[in-house]
């Protein structure tokens, strides 16, 4: 009787945790599910076993243009997605804000800026972007093959919207992969993301 | 040849023309960014002077005159968006001193965004020093200024800009005003007697506020360092607690802005962070060696006192004559036999011990941290004392399953040291009803302790609940001390469940400590809900209870938990509509800009008003029309009986909350619709869409 109170406060316990999920640094990041532009559901832990890096996408806002239009965001993608790496890009955009589009138009965007990420997922209703407290896009996470989150903030330490300063600036994100993918620790785990708001519904 | 030459030197010299033409215009002085048609933001350089003389401290800034309903940020943007940012660039000898920044709006976006910026019309300035001489003829100064100017989306923008000044005498320029209007907003140093200390307690800064007169609002902008990450600012009486989310070196401190006061009337106070040492309130206490002692006289108190619960002390007497009789001739054996008595118990505890740290470890990979800093654990701790206190009052009973310990009563019966072992292990098991609340209560708050100071502990419990065997069995005499078991063990054991209550008491001020008030009734919801459940489990799951009985009350228990649920998850679900404060100016502003107002005149302890704000308008039909209307929302908070809000109730023939004013779009102040006290979703939608 004893044994299956405890095993019931444990498992209470358990829900809780679960329950009150966070994102924090060290920690598991939560799971979620969205589908991509082709309808199809992708989740989280689909992707258990590969390094999973999360960026928070509108086409519209300037600091994003300013990585796509530099090139610097395809080449990322395309580096570490020939490394193994899953890259997928979350748009979090509600409906009538600025970055939300029919899929049809945000593929045509992702074939023009030759786009090399692993999925495009939509959260029009911002779920996932409230549930990882994204602020701004662009807004980077990256997750280790266990789940566990491992940085979290700005792409690089230049915040501008200025095209010039993709060259000179240190990305936050290409550091910590190469870091983490040869065994090192992150130097910079976490910083202050610096873009345009996640357009979120006021729902 | 003559004519050839001379067409194309007319051409290359038309060409020459065309380049300098467009040449010249890139060369604008003030690169407008047009949107939609419009130039969000015209920036201009200006100064407080027209001529300087050598030597003279003059001001310079640039003025941004920003489109309604757009605006730029502060030095500190906040969760988004970027500072605006001026370069000067001053002829040779002269020196600019900081950048003045003015109090900015704290504006908060979708998504629980906040940032801080300005709209409307800013200057941001600056003192120049000129030089001791100065060169004839006019004095060129030059300033380059990049912005972010965002509405619900961003527009980043740019301006070189130029300015001017005669030089020889020195004379006023008719942007003196200007100068001395936004000097006035620049925040101050701290005034006197007011104070602000910070404290750091885990991933909170708690900023400490004295010398502010009761009941005048007060806020704090923080300004951290480049790449320190912070949430909101929360408040909890006069104390703020700002959360420090990333910091790639640890702070207690933080520069920042205290503005008291609210509207036209705040003041902005400079607070550079002054230190002060970095008191992590570490509750469990690290420890010292000191403390280490005191845990461990306790532990074994602890283990004495379990002696006394009913479920213990009758079997003490019964043990020690049993090893006395065993023991025959021979005394010391019967001191082995009680060893060995005493292993048994100390190997449970171990066992315990190993579990807890077994399932601390495994929580840790998982990603849960067991710390009091953090508030579930708080709460997880809370409710099992509380739960543990009515079983020792007596609401529920736990009970071992017989079919457990057969096995072990096999083991146990006999004569001999490895039967005393097993008579240990199993009378410690037999205790379980009566020590679950206590070793319960001790795993609990073991889950937050390093793994060795668990062991250590726990077998000190297990020593203390050892003694007396150890102690009688070498003097049986003694048990003439041994308190005859009877009817004051039971009042005992439901005396000890008032500890346990203090013991609550003590975690309920931690949580408030560190959530507020709201977290408290939280706590105390989720304490109702685990009384019912003992309720439950004491009335209708015991040992003599059908199984009819049991299924029903192992029913019930499941249903008032999924209702608790429930209720916890729409209660506690956050207003998705973002409210300003309302105030006679804010209502006056909101009016001026076109747009539907609607003013909701509520209190906290008004359960009407609560009703409909649940279920009349944080609605999603309502929401959507005020999303499509870009209404604007103000809510009037009456919790505390503010006078200029008991006015405007009356005004409009009301004696209290709640009172609904909804102006249509381009409404007028004095015409506002007013709603009746119950409403329903239709009756917003229908004085919104009157116009």
């Amino acid at each position: 009787m004893f044994g299956k109170l405890l095993l019931t406060c444990g498992l209470s316990v358990a829900a809780a945790g679960l329950c009150l999920a966070e994102t924090e640094i060290g920690k598991s990041a939560p799971n979620f599910t969205l589908p991509d532009t082709a309808g199809k559901k992708v989740s989280l832990a689909d992707f258990k076993g590969k390094y999973v890096v999360l960026e928070w996408y509108n086409p519209d806002c300037p600091f994003v243009g300013k990585h796509y239009k530099s090139g610097n965001m395809q080449s990322l993608q395309k580096e570490f997605t020939s490394k193994g790496v899953v890259w997928i890009s979350i748009d979090s955009s509600a409906p009538g804000q600025q970055g939300n589009y029919p899929s049809e138009q945000l593929n045509a965007i992702s074939a023009r800026d030759g786009a090399a990420r692993t999925a495009l997922l939509l959260d029009p209703d911002g779920k996932i972007g409230r549930l990882y407290e994204a602020k701004t896009t662009p807004d980077m996470y990256i997750i280790n093959p266990s789940g566990i989150l491992l940085y979290k903030g700005a792409i690089d330490n230049k915040r501008s919207t200025d095209l010039a300063d993709v060259k000179t600036a240190t990305n936050y994100v290409k550091e910590a992969l190469d870091e983490v993918m040869a065994g090192k620790p992150i130097s910079t785990v976490s910083t202050r993301p610096y873009g345009c708001s996640v357009k979120y519904s006021s729902d | 040849m003559k004519t050839v030459s001379r067409e194309i030197s007319s051409w290359i010299l038309r060409g020459v023309y065309i380049v300098f033409g467009m040449l010249l215009l890139w060369q604008r002085p003030a690169v407008a960014q047009q949107y939609n048609g419009k130039e969000l933001v015209k920036a201009e350089l200006i100064s407080d002077v027209s001529a300087i003389e050598p030597g003279q401290k003059f001001r310079l800034g640039v003025l941004y005159k920003i489109e309604p309903g757009w605006h730029i940020y502060w030095k500190y943007s906040g969760d988004s968006g970027i500072p605006t940012k001026v370069e000067w660039h001053l002829p040779p000898g002269f020196k600019a001193h900081d950048l003045q920044w003015p109090l900015p709006f704290r504006d908060k976006e979708p998504g629980d965004l906040e940032v801080f910026a300005y709209n409307s019309e800013i200057l941001l300035f600056t003192t120049v020093e000129a030089p001791n001489t100065l060169p004839p003829g006019p004095v060129s100064i030059e300033a380059k200024t990049n912005w972010l100017v965002c509405q619900s989306l961003c527009v980043p923008g740019s301006a070189q800009l130029k300015l001017d000044l005669g030089s020889g005498s020195s004379s006023a320029s008719n942007a003196v005003q200007l100068f001395d209007k936004y000097s006035a907003q620049v925040p101050k140093p701290l005034a006197k007697g007011i104070q602000a200390q910070f404290n750091r307690s885990g991933k909170n800064l708690e900023i400490s506020v004295s010398g502010v007169p009761n009941g005048e609002a007060l806020d704090f902008y923080p300004f951290p360092p480049s790449d320190t990450e912070v949430g909101h600012v929360s408040r909890n009486g006069s104390k703020r607690f700002l959360s420090i989310e990333s910091e790639p070196k640890p702070i207690n401190q933080i520069a920042g802005v205290l503005v008291v006061g609210s509207g036209d009337k705040r003041e902005g106070y400079e607070v550079s962070g002054a230190a002060v040492p970095s008191t992590t309130r570490n509750l469990t206490g690290s420890a010292g060696l000191g403390a280490l002692l005191q845990a461990l006289g306790f532990a074994l108190i602890g283990g004495l006192i379990l002696n006394v619960m009913p479920c213990v002390l009758p079997v003490i007497s019964l043990k020690i004559f049993g090893f006395v009789s065993e023991a025959g001739e021979r005394p010391q054996k019967a001191f082995w036999l009680s060893t060995a008595f005493a292993l048994g118990i100390l190997v449970c505890f171990a066992v315990l011990a190993f579990v807890v740290v077994l399932v601390r470890a495994t929580g840790a990979q998982v990603g849960w941290g067991f710390q009091f800093q953090d508030d579930r654990f708080v709460v997880v701790i809370s409710c099992l004392v509380f739960a543990f206190a009515l079983n020792l009052f007596g609401a529920y009973e736990l009970s071992v399953s017989a079919r457990a310990t057969h096995g072990l009563a096999e083991l146990a019966s006999g004569q001999g040291y490895g039967s005393a072992f097993f008579q240990g292990v199993f009378a410690t098991i037999l205790a379980t009803p009566c020590t679950a609340p206590f070793l319960g209560t001790a795993s609990a708050f073991a889950f937050a302790q390093p793994s060795w100071i668990t062991f250590v502990v726990f077998m000190f419990v297990g020593l203390g609940m050892a003694l007396p065997y150890l102690v009688l069995a070498i003097k049986p005499k003694w048990l003439r001390f041994l308190p005859r078991p009877g009817n004051w063990m039971v009042r005992f054991r439901q005396f000890m469940g008032f500890l346990l209550i203090g013991t609550l008491l003590w975690l309920v001020w931690i949580l408030g400590q560190m959530k507020g008030a709201d977290a408290i009734v939280k706590l105390g919801a989720a304490l109702l809900l685990i009384s019912i459940l003992a309720w439950i489990k004491g009335s209708f799951w015991t040992p003599v209870s059908s199984a009819r009985s049991r299924i029903l009350a192992a029913a019930a228990m499941c249903i008032a938990v999924l209702i608790a649920a429930g209720v916890y998850s729409f209660v506690t679900q956050p207003s998705q509509l973002v409210w300003q404060r309302f105030t006679k100016d804010s209502l006056e502003k909101a009016l001026a800009s076109g747009r539907p107002v609607f003013v909701d005149f509520t209190a906290d302890w008004c359960l009407t008003c609560k009703t409909n704000e649940r279920f009349a308008i944080d609605t999603p039909q309502v929401r959507k029309a005020f999303s499509k209307q870009n209404a604007i929302l103000l809510r009037a908070d009456w919790t505390k009986g503010d006078p200029e809000i008991t006015e405007i109730l009356k005004d409009h023939g009301r004696a209290g909350v709640p009172m609904y004013l909804v102006y249509p779009r381009g409404g007028k102040e004095d015409q506002p619709t007013l709603l009746p006290e119950l409403i329903t979703s239709q009756t917003v939608l229908d004085a919104l869409n009157k116009s």
